[in-house]
């Protein structure tokens, strides 16, 4: 089997009942093309048609997808060559899952099979929510996901004042009682603190507050300070949602100023994640996924020895423009037995849904 | 005086009661045994109780010597194992081997081995630790009270899968261990379930209602860093060690001083190993604990060390073919005059056990739960009988 080529549609649509403070959803239908009967698909992020397109030509036409670890290892390459930028992360992150799917096509078989998992069962949490959302909007969506889908779990994005952040914390730990007695609460503060300001926010939360972790405490490059903050809150502190590649993390790992690793698919791609998720068991790192269309990521959580939990923004099986073989029942992440990664493009919505390509 | 054979019988018993930890809340009552028994030319036997697997490997390391080498013997063993490592099965025989050895020297002396070993006195002070996620409230007392009864005013409860039954759970043991002490010792152990961080923040719940001696076992063994995270954001001591098996592998955590309280048995390389252990804690100002033991044996051991605090009584019932000399009072454990461990087998109860094996609920030992060191999967309706 051979890569002829790849198929990219970017597309927007409505987001769904989410209170996520913009009013489209936006990505792109990756297709990675074979002289087989089987295409690779992942969703990208909005990604530069051209670019990815040139790209595919040059590194991965005429490849076998299926030596899915060689090429990773070429495509960080040259990623690291060119200065980060051409191609992106995101796009690479992209192509190498496709290539996973078309490798577990290749074998019949669902992608957690092939990566050499059992069948999923994810422990799942509630992703955060846009800042602008009303406490009606808050308690109405935490409230659902509990109620619906079981979620144990949330994360609550705080920002600069204190007041609103500690009352809207009540009402998502009321909202995620309907799942449980012991809600786990997270907290994203986008980077937006100095390591000091992160642990005046933090130790006041925890006055109140039995939190489970925070993301984004301070400046994602910045380990002394995380490490700082680390050893003055009771909360874990969690690193990596936005970090790439294996050398932004091995000051974290090295000074230990993360206790949770968490890693991002559409930026580490599978292979990626994989690998990192092996040295954080190395230094006893429990490892969290960020969200991923389709929640496709619960494929790799019976594969990675300290997987902890996964963030689920969209917990139902049809997404706008595609439908997923992962759901979220009781709070878990069940992945079913359809082929690949089991994402499957919904043509007519996607036709519906396109916007103009390339950039 | 020469080494000449060995012989090792196996049998399995059903304990009084049932035991678990975080990691099997619902508990097992099955537990295998083993008797290693080290024949000499001169009529005396060294024994060693729980493990005899792989003796032949490390047999010819010692067949001929003079058995009252016991530190020189264990050098030789230790050195026979330089390629692989004193690790896994290897280490176990190595230690049930030196075990059998001490009581051998002591039996030659016609001593109990505390004095061997250079004890002032046969007695150490007892801990309780009823191994007790198993339990329900009620027996939960009852084990506590018994054990105070006796004069032991400190336990050790078993944590880590409910914040709220746990504090109910401290307060039942500290009330049972009342009428030993105005103001009990209360310990904890987790068992590994937790990250560090979960760690620091259900030990810190539990520290705004109770003043805890110490936690065991917050964080995975090997872990220093997240061991001595742990150690620096509570009040509480950080104990742990007991699933490390020699002294290259506790000196990570001795040298990073991850932990206040290292916990000490003969499966650390024998009486030798645990002895190097405690003598290099007791260097760093580090304190050690012997682990539970059939009959209590490993008491005598406890006796001798300089930086011994207390010993873990666990008493679930496993000296069904032993008879044994030491006994419980006013909350020591109080060693008597029989030579070596004063270990004897009752050979017609261990031919019955061998004959007729017991039966009863799971068996030791048993695996790491779900979600441990990453997110608490609490006991399910049925799993437990508190919940």
């Amino acid at each position: 089997m051979k890569v002829t080529g790849v198929k990219v549609t970017p597309y927007a649509c409505p987001t769904g009942g989410k209170p996520a403070g913009r009013h489209a959803n936006g990505g792109s239908i990756v297709e990675l093309l074979t002289d087989s009967d089987l295409t690779g698909i992942a969703i990208g992020a909005d990604e530069a048609v051209a670019q990815m397109e040139r790209f595919v030509a040059e590194v991965l036409v005429g490849a076998d997808p299926r030596a899915t670890t060689a090429i990773w290892r070429t495509m960080s390459e040259v990623h690291a060559q060119r200065r980060r930028e051409d191609p992106p992360a995101t796009t690479i992150a992209a192509l190498d899952i496709a290539l996973w799917d078309l490798k577990a096509k290749a074998n019949a078989e669902p992608l957690w099979k092939t990566l050499g998992g059992t069948r999923p069962r994810a422990n799942a949490h509630a992703g955060s929510i846009a800042l602008t959302a009303t406490d009606r909007e808050l308690t109405g969506w935490y409230g659902s996901l509990a109620r619906d889908h079981g979620l144990r779990g949330a994360k609550l994005r705080v920002g600069l004042d204190e007041e609103p952040n500690l009352a809207r914390l009540a009402l998502m730990r009321t909202a995620l009682e309907h799942g449980t007695t012991v809600p786990t609460l997270i907290i994203d503060a986008e980077q937006c603190w100095t390591p000091k300001q992160a642990i005046r926010r933090l130790r006041e939360i925890e006055h109140e507050f039995d939190v489970a972790w925070v993301e984004g405490a301070t400046d994602s490059w910045d380990f002394p300070g995380l490490k700082e903050i680390s050893n003055a809150i009771s909360a874990a502190v969690c690193v990596g949602g936005d970090l790439a590649t294996r050398g932004e993390f091995l000051p974290h790992f090295q000074h230990r100023s993360a206790d949770v690793i968490q890693l991002d698919i559409g930026i580490v791609g599978i292979t990626g994640a994989l690998e990192l998720a092996d040295a954080a068991y190395g230094f006893e790192l429990p490892v969290t996924l960020a969200e991923s269309p389709g929640n496709i990521h619960a494929h790799l959580s019976s594969v990675m020895p300290y997987f902890m939990s996964m963030e689920v923004v969209e917990p139902l099986a049809q997404w706008p423009v595609f439908a997923t073989d992962v759901r979220i029942e009781a709070g878990w992440a069940i992945a079913g037995d359809a082929p690949g990664n089991g994402l499957a493009v919904d043509r007519a919505a996607l036709g519906r849904a396109i916007v103009r390509a390339g950039r | 005086m020469k080494i000449t054979g060995y012989h090792v019988e196996h049998y399995l018993m059903k304990m009084d009661r049932l035991v678990g930890d975080a990691n099997l809340p619902s508990g097992v009552e099955m537990l295998p045994g083993s008797i290693l028994s080290l024949e000499t030319d001169e009529n005396v036997t060294g024994i060693s109780l729980g493990y005899g697997g792989g003796i032949e490997g490390l047999f010819g390391a010692i067949e001929g010597a003079d058995p009252r080498e016991t530190v020189a013997l264990w050098i030789k063993m230790n050195d026979w194992l330089h390629k692989a490592g004193n690790e896994g099965a290897a280490s176990a025989s190595l230690s049930a081997i030196d075990v059998a050895l001490w009581d051998i020297k002591a039996k030659l002396a016609d001593e109990p081995l505390w004095r061997t070993l250079g004890a002032h006195e046969g007695r150490v002070r007892a801990y309780a630790s009823g191994l007790d996620y198993c339990l329900s409230d009620e027996e939960l007392f009852a084990f506590y009270r018994r054990m105070a009864e006796q004069g032991i005013d400190t336990g050790k409860l078993k944590v880590g899968l409910d914040l709220k039954a746990d504090l109910r759970r401290l307060g039942i043991m500290r009330e049972a261990l009342g009428i030993a002490s105005p103001r009990p010792g209360l310990m904890i152990d987790a068992n590994e379930y937790w990250s560090p961080k979960q760690a620091v923040r259900y030990v810190r719940q539990l520290e705004k209602h109770y003043d805890l001696i110490w936690v065991e076992e917050p964080a995975r063994r090997w872990d220093y860093d997240g061991l001595r995270l742990v150690s620096q954001q509570v009040r509480a001591a950080v104990a742990s060690g007991e699933n490390l098996h020699n002294l290259a592998d506790v000196y990570p955590l001795i040298a990073n001083r991850a932990v206040d309280v290292i916990n000490v048995w003969t499966g650390q390389s024998g009486v030798t190993g645990l002895r190097q252990i405690a003598h290099m804690a007791h260097a760093h100002g580090v304190q050690v604990s012997m682990m539970n033991a059939q009959a209590n044996y490993m008491a005598h051991i406890a006796a001798a060390l300089p930086n011994h605090n207390m010993m873990e009584v666990v008493d679930p019932g496993r000296e069904h073919c032993l008879k044994w000399d030491n006994h419980i009072e006013d909350g020591f454990i109080v060693l008597g005059e029989a030579p070596g461990f004063g270990i004897e087998v009752d050979e017609t109860k261990l031919r019955e056990l061998q004959a007729n094996p017991p039966t009863g609920r799971g068996r030791f030992p048993f695996p790491r739960r779900d979600g441990a060191g990453r997110y608490i999967v609490p006991p399910a309706p049925g799993e437990v009988p508190w919940r």
